[in-house]
């Protein structure tokens, strides 16, 4: 019944690295999508003249844009998914790519997390998130757990076998980062976001947010989607808001989720991200492959 | 520890070159020895992942990514050259890399 999978990245990119991977006719889309969204939404197309919290989420957009010029593509294509998956904000991506949400909403939960921020920011919490490349969720479970409290810090999410990330309170981070370069991690670095995206404590943070997408107006999505939370197949709108909701403070099983999607029958996976991140950090079977938009 | 010839060298050493040529868009005549593949490339570790995992498939190896980074504690990978010799020393060695 699942063949093909569409699996969304989150966010990190960084826009220069996002655009100059669209060939010419996808950047004459995306600049026609960006001017609408930058000009709906109040945001300057040069980054610095963003308020801070504006130059983030501006980012962001961009990032949800590049998704949704790459979805058109394959569609155009004739490549039309069976199932999909959003890792982290590639959920809000995949919301609007399904049609559960319009384009706009998807940009407006977007522009909510300048109220998680603001909120952080005058709570004073010190916050961050780290990659860890080197460990498998396993792995960095086993090291960390004696030695980090979950309110100092948990792993937010198990990409593959040898890239997680860690979030919770910055000092903690750091800590756990410096223990996993001496045991031997390729690389350990902090995101440095101020934020810790899939830790519980991002929940008292996230109040506007949350109540943001209880109030958006949520559809069936066109296409099932997989939950990276339990693994469930999400086919009613509600359960994607949930979803939206649970993605700011619950931890992600992206390496389970992928493996799920094997299971549930998909062999083709396709990476909408313009810059193939997500084919970077994930892995599949050998039986099967994932597409990145050079491919296609 | 199992015997590396001057042909396997070479081999990992080409097969090195080829990876990092088209993963970095970069002509391949142009890089040497002394390419320092960050900076001068733009790779990153998760290309290195890679590296590796085609590496052990190539020559059924067994070796840990841990093994790989205590060892990279003390060996950085500045040059090519630091690469392919590390690439060689996981050929021999495979987790015992973390000793030598």
């Amino acid at each position: 019944m699942y063949r093909k999978a569409f699996l969304f990245n989150g966010i990190g990119s960084k826009p220069e690295k996002l655009t100059v991977k669209l060939p010419p006719e996808l950047t004459d889309r995306f600049m026609h999508y960006r001017s609408e969204a930058f000009g709906r939404l109040g945001l300057h197309t040069e980054p610095e003249k963003n308020a801070p919290f504006d130059r983030k989420v501006a980012e962001w957009i961009i990032s949800l844009i590049c998704d949704r010029v790459v979805f058109e593509y394959y569609t155009g294509k004739g490549i039309i998914p069976d199932i999909g998956a959003g890792y982290s904000s590639g959920i809000v991506s995949i919301s609007g790519c399904f049609g559960a949400v319009s384009h706009e909403c998807a940009q407006d939960i977007i522009m909510m997390n300048r109220a998680t921020m603001r909120c952080i920011e005058e709570k004073g919490a010190g916050l961050d998130m780290g990659a860890v490349i080197g460990f498998s969720h396993s792995e960095l479970s086993g090291l960390l757990r004696e030695r980090f409290t979950e309110e100092e810090l948990v792993i937010g999410s198990g990409n593959s076998s040898f890239h997680t990330m860690i979030c919770g309170q910055a000092e903690a981070v750091e800590k756990a980062l410096e223990l996993c370069r001496r045991e031997g991690a390729l690389k350990a670095f902090s995101l440095g976001t101020g934020l810790a995206y899939h830790h519980p404590v991002m929940k008292e943070y996230s109040k506007e947010y949350i109540a943001f997408c209880t109030a958006a107006e949520y559809s069936a999505p066109a296409y099932p989607v997989l939950s990276v939370f339990d693994r469930g197949i999400m086919t009613e709108g509600n359960r994607i808001m949930k979803e939206n909701q649970l993605n700011v403070y619950t931890p992600i099983r992206w390496d389970l989720a992928m493996k799920k999607l094997e299971e549930l029958g998909v062999t083709e996976f396709f990476d909408v991200s313009a810059d193939s991140a997500v084919s970077r950090f994930s892995r599949v079977s050998r039986n099967c492959r994932i597409y990145t938009l050079e491919d296609v | 520890m199992k015997e590396i010839t001057e042909e396997i060298r070479q081999e990992i050493r080409d097969m090195i070159f080829d990876y990092y040529a088209e993963e970095c868009e970069t002509d391949r005549s142009s890089i040497t020895m002394e390419t320092d593949p960050q900076n001068d490339l733009g790779s990153d570790s998760l290309m290195f992942v890679e590296l590796i995992e085609m590496t052990a498939e190539k020559y059924g190896l067994d070796v840990k990514l841990q093994s790989i980074g205590k060892y990279m504690l003390r060996t950085p990978m500045n040059t090519m050259k630091d690469v392919v010799d590390m690439f060689c020393r996981i050929y021999q060695y495979g987790n015992d890399i973390t000793d030598q």
